[in-house]
């Protein structure tokens, strides 16, 4: 039933830690929201720690064109991080553009066999047709993508601004399917699926987006002069300059709206407007993409829509009608109500109408469409109703984000290979359990509050000269310190052993957050969606009650402890000294730079994940196999947790009681702070702690010699 | 609660010297709480007897450790059985009763106390305890409000306060409240203040209550009749 650390120390050893302790972490707010269920809590804490190359490993399992997400991603995941309740959002996207670029996603290769012998074609090559290419080439099948354009992204290339996706990341992630043998037509419009059968293709997945402009059903819209925001973004974007005037409105509120308005100052329009009928609150573009939209001089109109567009001397006068906000819809959305009788005349050089798209359905596909022209397809499968075609993306869903589309597209694929090799679709179920419910008040109090860093970004004005992409990298400092703000919801700690747990309550006195409480029933709960992570109750359990829920969080410290002992050995250097430093401190604060510069041979360092988790055993064991100093190095008030230094202090204190009843110097345990602190430059601390170690050893040896 | 304290490793030492194999064992309750004696307590103290004997350099010493859910009791003791099979002495760090609970089980076996037992008491806050009980078999707790003269009286004088305490605090030890006072307090609040008036007769310390066998509870017995 009880387990000594010895034994665990040898389980660690033997490997037979992993089986017997599974992950009993709970799915995160942000991987539940992305639709690609991306990892975002482990990369993140990769990039905290500075590795970045794992970080990207971690990024590029879960997505298949990273670098593309990492431009333009809406980030569902920022709306429901938990952080937002305490101050800002992690910002989760720009953290994986730092992973992209410093990991270097552009040089990683991408190969695949074909293993099987059923082509698959697919129409269009959106977002949810490269995806669904990508993982069906993974999967052995020989994939042919049929565009209608000259090249090839669909709404990647003719939807999104330079600005927002340069395009040589586009391309390189074309490069990069052709290289695993993606055949790639373009400029072949695809009229009839039967062809496609007739040619031999097995299965057919329709991503034919949306990208027919809806109507606003007013008078005049017609006339020459208005032009609708998915063909104005697709002119530009295929390197056409529509000649616009001094003056354009832009009627709607989504991204695409946006992006016209911003688009046609780039191309030097003076003065751009757009109209929007609701108020800002309502609007569905991204927040960020509105600010800066502000930010280079587009006025947005609220509360007013078009009515009647006139064409006059060559301008168009367009009559608009003021509204108001009635009561909310189904979707809870306050429906605008025109003012009777407040009509005014605006006179613009042209009218770009970005109200909406479809999805432009050639007749010869055959498949059932439904609301809005979109195809009909079973949410599980993506079957249509024509036996081997699936349907995705924008075509079923109606214009929507590329994270969508990109998780459309994996499905896509595995719902194929289900169809292709005979077998009943199983929906993927996520074996954890995720996390659910807010931080509460009191919890939220105690958390630090470390304020959200924004990448940088060009000014207004050099932004509107050009299509040169806004938003620079973070740099490598703030990238590590933005991601340590990330609570790690729901890798907390647990009481995995209630066996064991004697109620004594330490967890409850010692936990900075006041998370673990006693329930009706007299039993201590350590409530997992408001744990903090910080590892304080583990290290000060009385009964060992209390464990981690990520494996590799229980097993980490004494494997690379372990690990660096091993080395140590082998490597022979005396005096030993160990140091038990943070990891995201080392990188966070750019101290690793200074230590390692400052340490002299001897010197070994244990990576840990805050020095809060090293527990007074592992001291011991350093000084059992032979270190003559060991030392901990924290971060101090850089420390993204609560009282983790006075916690090592604490338990710093009782090992050098028990050390120097042993008869050892209780200075050979020292702690110093990595960025300084009040103590001066860490590495010179060190350099002094090493000094004194060797003075001591040396000492000892001198004894030992005149002992014998 | 029972409240203990890991005896010095000095004294640990001594005490161990003679025997080679020694099993250093845990107990899972009174001990845990206080932080002297459950798993965590039992895996430092042998890390820390490693790191001796590691300087040492002698190796003369081969620890095993375990813990046990409480040691007061038998049925939690046949767990130990395997255990002890190649072991020269048991390093006990549960209280005096679990030192002499595995004593009795194990009758040819060495059984040492790893823990000085204190007294019996309740946390004041993490890692203090306080004293709250003295178990003197008399309890009079009903006639002073519940605060026990007996541990929270520095001199545990039953017809209190003496002339002794300033600013509710004791004479013999500032940093302590006068139990009487509280008592005081606490009995003014309770409109009992009447109790005070009353003179309580010394306990007869010459009643040899200590060597109680058992108290019959279970035979439906009177507790003032206790069998000797």
């Amino acid at each position: 039933m009880y387990s000594s650390v010895v034994d665990n120390i040898r389980k660690h050893r033997n490997g037979q830690m992993k089986k017997s302790s599974p992950d009993r972490s709970f799915l995160p707010p942000c991987q539940a929201a992305c639709p690609l269920q991306m990892d975002i809590r482990e990369y993140v804490d990769l990039t905290a720690q500075g590795r970045i190359m794992e970080a990207l490993q971690v990024i590029r399992d879960g997505n298949p064109f990273p670098s593309i997400c990492a431009h333009v991603c809406t980030h569902p995941c920022e709306d429901a991080c938990r952080r937002g309740q305490v101050d800002k959002p992690v910002a989760i996207r720009a953290l994986k553009r730092f992973a992209v670029e410093f990991g270097g996603d552009r040089m990683i290769q991408s190969e695949a066999e074909t293993t099987r012998e059923e082509r698959v074609a697919i129409v269009g090559s959106g977002p949810a047709g490269l995806a669904s290419a990508y993982y069906l080439r993974k999967l052995g099948y020989p994939v042919t993508i049929f565009e209608a354009h000259s090249e090839v992204g669909g709404m990647l290339r003719v939807g999104i601004p330079l600005y927002r996706l340069p395009r040589d990341i586009l391309d390189t992630e074309v490069q990069r399917l052709t290289q695993m043998g993606v055949e790639i037509r373009t400029n072949t419009r695809v009229v009839s699926l039967d062809l496609l059968f007739d040619m031999g293709y097995k299965a057919v997945f329709v991503t034919i987006g949306a990208h027919q402009g809806l109507r606003m059903g007013i008078e005049g819209e017609e006339s020459p002069g208005v032009i609708d925001g998915a063909t104005f973004l697709r002119e530009v974007n295929l390197g056409l300059k529509p000649s616009l005037g001094e003056s354009i409105a832009v009627v709607g509120g989504g991204n695409v709206a946006i992006d016209a308005a911003r688009t046609a100052l780039r191309l030097g329009v003076p003065q751009v407007k757009i109209l929007y009928r609701r108020s800002r609150a309502e609007m569905p573009a991204d927040e960020t993409e509105v600010e800066q939209a502000l930010e280079e001089g587009v006025d947005i109109l609220f509360l007013v829509a078009p009515t009647r567009i006139k064409r006059k001397n060559g301008r168009l006068v367009v009559t608009c009608v003021r509204m108001e906000l009635g009561e909310p819809d189904a979707r809870g959305r306050r429906q605008p109500v025109p003012i009777e009788g407040s009509e005014f005349d605006s006179k613009f050089d042209t009218l770009i109408a970005a109200i909406g798209q479809a999805p432009d359905m050639p007749g010869g596909f055959g498949v059932q469409t439904g609301r809005g022209s979109t195809v009909e397809v079973d949410p599980v499968t993506l079957t249509t109703n024509r036996m081997g075609v699936f349907a995705g993306g924008d075509a079923v869903t109606g214009p929507a984000t590329v994270v969508q589309a990109l998780a459309a597209g994996r499905l896509a694929a595995s719902r194929i290979d289900d169809y292709l090799q005979h077998r009943y679709p199983l929906a993927d179920r996520e074996a954890r359990e995720s996390l659910e419910g807010d931080l509460l008040p009191e919890t939220v109090e105690m958390i630090r509050k470390i304020g959200r860093l924004e990448p940088a970004t060009l000014s207004p004005e050099a932004r509107t000269k050009g299509f040169k992409p806004i938003e620079l990298v973070y740099s490598w400092e703030a990238a590590v310190d933005e991601a340590r703000r990330c609570l790690r919801c729901g890798v907390g700690a647990e009481i995995l052993f209630q066996d064991k747990c004697a109620s004594c309550l330490t967890c409850l006195r010692v936990c900075p957050y006041h998370v673990p409480y006693v329930d009706a029933g007299g039993t201590v709960q350590i409530p997992v969606d408001q744990c903090q992570a910080c590892g304080v109750c583990v290290g000060e359990c009385p009964a060992r009650a209390i464990v981690l829920r990520k494996p590799y969080d229980r097993r980490h410290i004494a494997e690379e402890l372990d690990h660096v002992l091993k080395s140590a050995a082998q490597s022979k250097t005396s005096p030993l000294i160990v140091g038990f430093c943070c990891q995201y401190g080392l990188f966070g604060t750019g101290a690793l730079a200074g230590l390692w510069r400052g340490a002299k041979a001897g010197i070994w360092i244990v990576p840990v994940l805050c020095t809060a988790k090293v527990e007074p055993e592992h001291m011991l064991r350093a000084f059992e196999m032979g270190a003559e100093g060991v030392f901990i190095a924290g971060c101090g008030e850089q420390c993204a947790r609560e009282n983790t230094d006075f916690w090592v202090r604490q338990r710093i204190e009782k090992v050098r009681k028990m050390l120097s009843q042993i008869g050892i110097d209780p200075e050979r345990l020292q702690t110093f702070v990595s960025n300084g602190g009040d103590g001066g430059d860490p590495a010179t601390q060190l350099d002094k702690f090493a000094d004194r170690i060797g003075t001591l050893y040396l000492a000892s040896i001198i004894m030992q010699e005149v002992r014998s | 609660m029972i409240v203990a304290e890991q005896k010095s490793l000095e004294e640990i030492g001594r005490m161990i010297d003679a025997y080679g194999r020694v099993l250093i064992l845990g107990c899972g309750t009174c001990v845990t709480v206080c932080g002297a004696g459950g798993e965590r307590e039992v895996s430092l103290l042998h890390s820390a007897l490693r790191v001796a004997e590691a300087r040492g350099g002698n190796g003369a010493h081969a620890f095993s450790e375990y813990t046990l859910k409480r040691q007061c009791d038998p049925e939690f003791l046949d767990a130990l059985q395997d255990r002890v099979e190649d072991v020269d002495a048991i390093l006990s760090l549960g209280c005096g009763i679990g030192v002499q609970a595995v004593a009795e089980r194990f009758p040819n076996l060495r059984v040492l106390p790893g823990v000085n037992t204190s007294f019996m008491g309740m946390a004041k806050e993490w890692g203090i305890w306080d004293e709250r009980c003295a178990a003197c078999g008399d309890c009079r707790l009903d006639e002073t409000g519940g605060i026990c003269p007996i541990t929270r009286c520095t001199k545990g004088i039953l017809n209190g306060p003496c002339a002794g305490p300033k600013n509710g605090k004791c004479e013999a030890n500032k940093d302590m409240d006068c139990g009487w006072i509280l008592i005081y307090q606490r009995l003014g609040n309770l409109q009992l203040l009447e109790n005070m008036r009353r003179y309580y007769p010394p306990r007869d310390f010459r009643a040899p209550k200590r060597i109680v066998g058992k108290a019959e509870v279970y035979a439906g017995g009177d507790n003032e009749q206790l069998s000797i």
